[in-house]
């Protein structure tokens, strides 16, 4: 089957922005949606590692009790950091991204049932978490496993949604949607690039956490400095394997994207691999410190350029797979300026009132 | 067409009614139960009732858990399923409405920020601050209300939408406002009624009896409002649509039926708890909720019932075909569709030429693509049982869905394509069912149901009767030999001559004394 045929055609209905500022949201949303995502795939799983060690030290009971009233927090972030990237993929992207979910219907599908369970898991933690149950560490570890489930699966997604050449015979030989994507073979070290991002985070986090505490605990402050730094450098150590292998395991084309093919793909390519060892440098080398704060400062704002910059290429990496296919030219604009400016009003005047809020409970508790 | 369809063999319309009935009960709860929150936080501060605080942050726990979880995680739900069973009408939706939907998400994001400040503020805010939270969590849920409103509507009264691809004109459609104030004192009416599993547990009775009465008192004012605003609703729907509920559509009328019998059971459940409020223990709490739940999942059920053919009004049929023929159709509209075969056009099938061989497997794919939205072979909405019932062989199944659109006042779509792929169709329908399982009928009114029931009624006013009652034996084998040369519209059946026997006798006899 030919398959610029078999590729739905896109919208009708005109764009009603530029399609660069849909792409530019689409990637400042999905970087909101990595952190909080990372946070709680890392932080669930250090949870935990600290769960198991904390039967005989304070400092790791602490921390399982700590990260563990956390999580459906940033499980909450997540989700709704994670609706808005959804909103403007399928507006650029809807003809890829339909097809890819209706082949793989139900692991699809399943997405939102292990979302449920992970969720009131979760929550089941935070709340119970300090109590002597030996049913929470089980609770604790299904629901890590069903977020690490979701991540695969929106691996699957991602990678045959860039794959049109794949879709016809998947769908024709199974249309009741029981399919994965495991035949691609870039699926697993791409999915393990995520992974490892995740739990370098997920101790990044935690060194975080001691920031936080430094004032009023300055001990476990410490340990937690210590311990999330040792997870985020060695992950991030990790990485550098993981990611070179993801990178030269790709097409070459698509490989080539990041070696001078696409300028702009290659100097976020540097970028990120500079901050990237720059933060792995910072941080483990504050941990040495009397103080580490400065150093943990500036190693989570050279990781955020890290992710920002990763998130370009991912989206390079996108649009290297569908070059074939995809020509935003065809897109017909009629921007609806009324509404988009009350999206945009609406939009600052929520962070706003999100900051102000924040600020309000968190500033010291004021009893009248 | 555009898509692959994702063949859900329970019915993937089933999967949508499960996750947006469910999603529609408790998100509903968000909106009503916020204000119903605040409003009782600030009760208990001006009456300085420390009690009613302490069963407040219980309840707001309940409340949490239950909306933020469960409720956004279904939310999202519905869209994941929309867009696996429906991605053309989902695309079209996301299309017309991004920044409806970008504004949406504003409100969603701060309303979650909202709800989780409020339930683990009790700790650490003020209470000025603290109902300041709640007033912010309220206003927020409202407004996404407000918002999906504005894309629930549209779908079914499109308005003007469809000629100026104007958002506002889809936004501001004929039944927005109503369907507003509905879902809006539905909403507030679920708030009472949720507290009442967290008041079951109380276990001071006085004080049971203070919270129960204070919250009934938001169910019975929506209940008597409800039938109002449901009267100026159905006002807004063209009346062709709103025809399906009245004995033409089984699911219309059905569910037009259930939802005055349980709307009706539940204001008097309600009346008779506020008299009797010490008595009110979990099971009946649960009781009421299910009465609630049914008369909501009928409303959501009729609105999505008289919106067929249509997935968007006046725009695409619930198989993702364009009703009408545009530059921009890309070739799946029906026109273009019949002009080009229903194989060519859609992109997800494997065969493009019927020979004998295929036709079986060519109309496998033919039911997927123009059928398998609402039906299934033999679960849900099932073809199969529908063929048996009727005793409708081959020849007649292949003559009913030529004039298919004329069905039951028009509530399905007009098949696309050529007629050796409707002949294929038939073929596929029909290769699971054999002769003798077809209902075989003897009389008068059995073949009625057989050959006219799907378009006509058995009522004295329905044209049928107006020609044939009373008239001769001849006249009526004269038309029955001729559907088509009488009219256009009719399928071309033609029933064999022990039939046509059977009703010459028959139809001149029905409502003689009324004609």
């Amino acid at each position: 089957m030919d398959i610029q045929t078999i590729i739905p055609s896109v919208d009708p209905i005109s764009l009603p922005a530029p399609y660069w500022l849909f792409k530019l949201l689409l990637i400042v949303t999905f970087v909101l949606h990595i952190i909080a995502m990372n946070i709680v795939f890392g932080g669930s799983i250090i949870a935990y590692v600290a769960k198991l060690k904390g039967k005989t030290n304070d400092n790791f009971k602490k921390l399982y009790s700590d990260l563990a009233k956390k999580l459906p927090t940033f499980l909450a972030a997540t989700i709704t950091l994670g609706v808005a990237p959804l909103l403007f993929l399928q507006v650029i992207y809807g003809q890829y991204f339909y097809t890819s979910s209706a082949i793989i219907g139900w692991p699809w599908f399943l997405v939102i049932i292990l979302l449920i369970i992970a969720y009131y898991g979760f929550y089941i933690i935070a709340f119970k978490g300090s109590e002597n149950n030996k049913y929470l560490g089980w609770i604790l570890l299904l629901s890590s496993f069903c977020i690490v489930l979701i991540g695969f699966i929106y691996s699957n997604n991602l990678t045959l949604m860039s794959t049109p050449q794949f879709w016809s015979q998947k769908y024709f030989r199974d249309p009741t949607g029981m399919n994965l994507n495991l035949n691609e073979y870039t699926l697993i070290p791409r999915y393990l690039h995520f992974v490892t991002a995740a739990i370098a985070v997920g101790g990044l986090f935690v060194a975080i956490l001691g920031v936080f505490k430094w004032g009023t605990e300055k001990d476990y402050a410490k340990f937690l400095i210590n311990f999330g730094g040792k997870w985020f450098t060695y992950a991030t150590m990790l990485q550098f394997v993981v990611g070179i292998l993801y990178l030269i395991i790709l097409p070459k084309e698509q490989m080539m994207t990041f070696m001078g093919e696409n300028i702009f793909a290659t100097v976020s390519f540097l970028v990120a691999l500079t901050a990237a060892l720059g933060s792995i440098f910072i941080i483990f080398s504050s941990t040495k410190n009397e103080d580490p704060r400065k150093g943990i400062y500036i190693g989570t704002s050279l990781l955020v350029l890290v992710l920002v910059f990763m998130s370009i290429m991912r989206d390079s990496l996108r649009d290297s797979y569908l070059s074939e296919y995809f020509n935003p030219d065809l897109f017909l604009t009629a921007t609806q300026w009324d509404v988009l400016g009350i999206f945009l009003f609406l939009f600052l005047g929520g962070i706003a009132l999100w900051i102000f809020m924040l600020k309000v409970y968190f500033r010291k508790p004021n009893f009248n | 067409m555009n898509y692959p369809v994702w063949d859900v063999s329970f019915g993937s319309g089933l999967l949508i009614a499960i996750i947006s009935v469910v999603h529609v009960f408790v998100s509903h709860f968000a909106v009503g139960g916020g204000l119903f929150l605040v409003l009782t936080e600030r009760k208990a501060y001006k009456e300085n009732n420390s009690q009613l605080v302490g069963w407040l942050k219980t309840h707001s726990k309940f409340f949490v858990l239950l909306t933020v979880v469960f409720g956004a995680i279904t939310g999202v739900g519905i869209w994941f399923t929309i867009a696996l069973v429906n991605p053309s009408a989902t695309s079209a939706l996301i299309h017309a409405f991004v920044w409806g939907w970008a504004i949406e998400w504003v409100f969603f994001f701060l309303e979650i920020t909202a709800a989780l400040l409020y339930l683990y503020g009790w700790k650490r805010l003020d209470k000025q601050t603290h109902i300041w939270i709640g007033w912010i969590y309220f206003l927020t849920a409202f407004l996404s209300m407000v918002v999906i409103n504005g894309i629930i509507t549209f779908m079914l009264t499109s308005g003007n939408w469809v000629e100026s691809k104007n958002f506002w004109d889809g936004f501001f459609n004929p039944t927005y406002w109503p369907s507003l104030f509905i879902r809006f004192a539905f909403s507030l009416s679920l708030a009472g009624l949720y507290a009442l599993i967290t008041i079951s547990r109380i276990k001071d009775s006085v004080f049971k009896s203070f919270v129960a009465k204070w919250s009934l008192k938001w169910v019975l004012p929506s209940f008597i409002l409800l039938p109002i605003f449901a009267y100026w609703y159905v006002a807004n729907i063209p009346v062709e649509l709103f025809q399906s509920t009245n004995g033409l559509m089984a699911t219309a009328t059905q569910y037009a039926t259930l939802i005055s019998i349980f709307a009706l059971i539940t204001f008097l459940l309600a009346l008779v708890y506020y008299f009797f409020t010490s008595k009110i223990n979990l099971l009946f709490s649960l009781l009421i909720l299910i009465t609630a739940f049914v008369t909501m999942w009928s409303f959501e059920f009729i609105r999505e019932s008289i919106r067929k053919p249509y997935v968007i009004a006046n725009y695409m049929y619930g198989n993702s075909i364009y009703t009408e023929s545009s530059d921009f159709d890309q070739g799946f509209s029906i026109e273009k569709i019949n002009e080009n075969g229903i194989l060519n056009t859609a992109k997800w099938t494997s065969i493009k030429k019927i020979k004998k061989e295929n036709s079986i497997q060519a109309g496998e794919e033919i039911f997927r693509v123009e059928c398998l939205s609402c039906h299934t072979y033999d679960a849900y909405r099932g073809v199969r049982n529908r063929l048996i019932d009727r005793g409708w062989d081959k020849n007649i199944t292949s003559q009913m869905i030529s004039r298919i659109e004329h069905m039951q006042k028009g509530i399905m779509p007009p098949f696309a394509g050529f007629e050796s792929e409707r002949e294929s169709l038939s073929d596929y329908l029909h290769n699971n069912i054999s002769q003798s399982e077809l209902s075989a009928f003897k009389s008068g009114k059995g073949l009625f149901d057989k050959y006219c029931q799907v378009c006509h009624q058995y009522s004295s006013d329905d044209p049928v009767f107006f020609v044939l009652t009373g008239a001769d034996r001849e006249e009526v084998e004269y038309y029955l030999t001729d559907l088509q040369g009488m009219n256009d519209l009719m399928p071309n059946l033609v029933p064999n001559s022990k039939e046509i026997e059977i009703m010459m006798d028959w139809f001149p006899k029905q409502f003689i004394n009324q004609n």
